[in-house]
């Protein structure tokens, strides 16, 4: 069955690098980035949480690697 | 004429900003005044701004002191100010708060008027999408015996004296 994407769901227009809390569900064990096949999210929310993540990271608000 | 016209448009900037850990907490609102002095300073006027509040940082961040000693930090206070003002003036902005000597980081992004950050929100939504955890309720086949009927459920003892009893009866029975 095919996924529907998260941010249309929640009504989420623009994804804030300080939104932490939703940007983590996104991302694995390791601290990376999930691929569009497992987070079903339409590409325009990929490219957005990709930019969000960096700049999240780069703030020190997420790790760039976790163990 | 074009180009000159394009630099002067006005545009919605954020600037997230780190205060190192080392500031005492009841300097940190001087701090984000500073912040606050130089963008309005420069002719902008302020959207909506978050006061600093004490972060621990996902990892060590080190800064280079003058002496050439790196300086480490652990935990920070994070503060955001989301602002109005023409694009030829916003790169002068981010140079000063920069320069700022107690601010340890700070990023500079062109975004909308409209309220992209969710805050409390965005844990309501995290926790009520968060996949739940949900116990099988099929029941349990031991191979050779097959799956116990519904009924048996109920009568199922609860204590460990009826539960040997129970075996009890069951071994008197085969015998």
């Amino acid at each position: 069955m095919k996924k529907q994407c998260y941010f249309s769901q929640h009504n989420i227009k623009f994804i804030d690098y300080k939104d932490t809390e939703i940007l983590r569900k996104f991302l694995n064990p390791h601290g990376r980035v999930l691929s569009r096949k497992r987070t079903g999210i339409a590409a325009k929310y990929q490219r957005q949480l990709a930019v969000a993540v960096k700049r999240a990271r780069f703030m020190g608000l997420l790790p760039y690697v976790a163990k | 004429m074009e180009d000159t016209n394009k630099d002067d448009r006005l545009a919605v900037y954020e600037i997230g900003y780190l205060v190192a850990g080392s500031v005492a907490e009841e300097k940190v609102s001087e701090e984000a005044e500073k912040v606050k002095g130089i963008i309005t300073n420069a002719g902008s006027s302020i959207i909506v701004d978050e006061a600093p509040h004490l972060e621990n940082l996902a990892y060590t961040m080190r800064v280079k002191m003058v002496s050439g000693s790196y300086e480490k930090y652990d935990k920070a206070y994070f503060g955001w100010v989301k602002f109005e003002v023409s694009s030829s003036i916003v790169e002068s902005i981010k140079k000063s708060v920069e320069l700022m000597p107690t601010i340890l980081r700070m990023i500079l992004l062109s975004t909308t008027k409209e309220n992209t950050y969710l805050g409390k929100r965005a844990s309501q939504i995290a926790d009520a999408a968060a996949p739940k955890r949900t116990v099988d309720a099929a029941p349990i086949v031991v191979a050779g015996v097959g799956a116990l009927p519904d009924n048996t459920k109920d009568a199922a003892p609860a204590t460990i004296e009826e539960m040997d009893k129970s075996i009890d009866d069951m071994v008197k029975e085969v015998k």
